[in-house]
């Protein structure tokens, strides 16, 4: 099946007005106006194969918002190329948007003042959707999203967990067969952010729709994606599944014993003394060197052990070093 | 034009769920107007006339321009520049784009200000005042000019609307400019273009073509002379003058929505 997202050397560049500082400057930037190129986007090259679920991930500023508004057709691209879907989104807009859904993160679809089910029904009519497969498609998104307290209220006093679901649910009636999230559990209670992720779990698996969603919320990816894009300063810095990325850049594995007894330096090859308060002692050890059973098995020939627990390094910790240390740059 | 209508009616529903607001709103429209006119009307009480304009052809003119911008400024009010600047900041544009509909259709069907209708009934009403005080000897050829001058209108204030919604892709800075176009030139066109000095007048004569929708149209409607010695056929510039405009403001708006495709503000 050929690829449903293909995008090669992307880049967006936008002019940025330099302002003089100061009365003077206030003056020069009345006049005259100066310009310099802020790259958003340089350089982005990835294919999506139709049902993946991609994460894609960059702190603020990285690109990410720049990219999916690309991919959804608001922007025009400074350069490269971009094929979704076998559309040129900016170029043949009505077509395509036709055939994608899009929930921008803090913005609604949905009509203010409008109770949430006329709303649902004039994108109906906008997105020319049969009554039959409208009827279907909202039957099963009010049972897995639980719209029916909220559809006859208007949009304006729904909570913000409420919205995001009304929104998931008007960008999908149309049967698109990709789904743009950006920051789709922004903002939302533990509850909250659970019911969205099951449901773009749901849409994926039971539609096969494909979905590539950004976010700040790493526990997002771990739960929904198996595929992740990393993003920085606009270049692409991972493009690979999220578990090999924990292999290669996870860092230290966390080891936490509970010894029954007191030992004064409870050392063991392999592994470093983080923590210590009392009988509790925390090990870190790196993937490489030993593995946790081995570990375990050099300390319970030494010490006496009543309980212990491994620790696998999170995500999120993980993402972080890459941004800081900038461990995959140069690769 | 089904997805207009229906635009439209959610419009509607949505501000008639504050009935109250509605009311008010709509009565300090109407009000403010009424006392801008009064103020016409004293003064012209006081001296009788201006530059060889009557009080009741004065109210012509008035009523012309305060009913067909009322008007535009209900159809159009999805342009007005203020609003529509702000809402494409915070991200409302890039929600119709994302719909599989044209975008300048769904602008006329996002706003559909009801309370406007205070400025039409009041300009309507002036306008009839005029038309008693008058009594212009109407031909057949009047009575059907007169609507092709109230389009005309309706289409170059709209085009200026258009014109500022698309500059607000640009800058948000420009807006007040704008308003000076749209909220002075009616004001402006209220009164015989002959008072004003010649490169106000030609401003608005070769720049902006304001002074062929309203002045020299009543010239023709009320047998005025015509002081400025425009040919004869210039009242019937109005349509073109009007259409132009308007015209012109959707080829820059198109090229506004490019920009803004480009540089997203």
């Amino acid at each position: 099946m050929p690829p449903i997202i293909q995008v090669s050397h992307l880049t967006k560049y936008f002019k940025v007005s330099v302002h003089h500082r100061g009365f003077w400057g206030a003056f020069r930037n009345l006049i005259s106006r100066q310009y310099r190129l802020a790259r958003a986007v340089d350089g982005i090259t990835f294919q999506v194969q139709p049902g993946e679920l991609v994460g894609y991930l960059g702190p603020n500023g990285a690109g990410k918002s720049t990219t999916i508004k690309m991919l959804a057709g608001l922007l025009v691209p400074s350069g490269g190329e971009i094929l979704v879907n076998g559309y040129l989104p900016w170029r043949e807009r009505q077509a395509y948007v036709a055939k994608i859904g899009a929930v921008f993160g803090q913005r609604t679809t949905l009509w203010w003042d409008l109770p949430v089910i006329e709303s649902l029904e004039l994108l109906q009519y906008i997105y020319r959707i049969p009554g039959d497969r409208f009827r279907r498609n909202l039957d099963e998104f009010r049972q897995v999203l639980a719209l029916d307290s909220f559809l006859d209220i208007p949009v304006r006093a729904l909570s913000l967990g409420q919205r995001m679901r009304a929104d998931l649910c008007a960008a999908l009636l149309h049967d698109p067969l990709l789904l743009f999230l950006d920051e789709p559990t922004i903002g939302l209670d533990v509850v909250a952010k659970e019911r969205i992720r099951q449901f773009i779990l749901h849409i994926n698996r039971a539609r096969g729709v494909t979905v590539l969603l950004t976010t700040h919320d790493l526990s997002d990816v771990e739960k929904l994606c198996e595929r992740v894009l990393i993003i920085d300063h606009g270049q692409l810095l991972y493009d690979g599944e999220l578990t090999s990325l924990r292999d290669r850049f996870g860092g230290k594995r966390r080891l936490l014993v509970d010894f029954a007894q007191e030992y004064v330096d409870p050392q063991v090859e392999g592994a470093q003394i983080t923590v210590r308060e009392g009988s509790r002692v925390t090990y870190e050890f790196e993937r490489n060197t030993i593995t946790a059973s081995g570990l375990i098995s050099r300390l319970s020939e030494l010490y006496r052990i009543r309980d212990l627990e491994v620790r696998e390094p999170e995500i999120e910790e993980t993402v972080r070093r890459i941004y800081e240390q900038k461990l995959l740059e140069n690769h | 034009m089904g997805l207009y209508f229906r635009l439209i009616s959610v419009q509607i529903r949505s501000q008639m769920q504050y009935r109250l607001q509605f009311v008010v709103d709509m009565l300090a429209t109407m009000l403010i107007s009424v006392a801008s006119f009064f103020t016409i009307a004293f003064v012209m009480q006081r001296f009788g006339s201006v530059a060889g304009w009557s009080l009741g052809e004065i109210a012509f003119l008035y009523g012309m321009v305060e009913t067909s911008f009322g008007v535009m400024d209900l159809l159009f009010s999805g342009f007005d520049p203020g609003n529509f600047g702000r809402q494409t900041r915070l991200g409302r544009f890039d929600q119709l784009l994302l719909r599989p509909a044209s975008i300048t259709l769904q602008v006329f069907g996002s706003e559909f200000t009801l309370r406007r209708l205070g400025r039409i009934f009041q300009g309507a009403a002036v306008f009839f005042f005029a038309i008693s005080l008058v009594k212009p000897h109407w031909t057949l050829p009047h009575l059907l000019f007169l609507p092709f001058v109230f389009l005309s209108q309706v289409l170059f204030f709209g085009g200026l609307f258009i014109i500022g919604a698309a500059l607000s892709f640009w800058t948000l800075e420009a807006l007040e400019i704008v308003n000076i176009f749209t909220y002075g030139g009616t004001e402006m066109m209220a009164y015989p273009m002959h008072i004003y000095p010649s490169w106000l007048r030609n401003f608005f004569t070769y720049i902006l073509p304001a002074i062929f929708l309203n002045y020299t149209p009543a010239i023709y409607l009320l047998n005025k002379p015509d002081p400025l010695h425009f040919p004869a056929y210039t009242p019937f510039l109005a349509p073109l003058a009007g259409f132009g405009v308007f015209f012109a403001a959707l080829a820059f708006w198109n090229y506004g929505i490019r920009h803004y495709q480009s540089s997203g503000t």
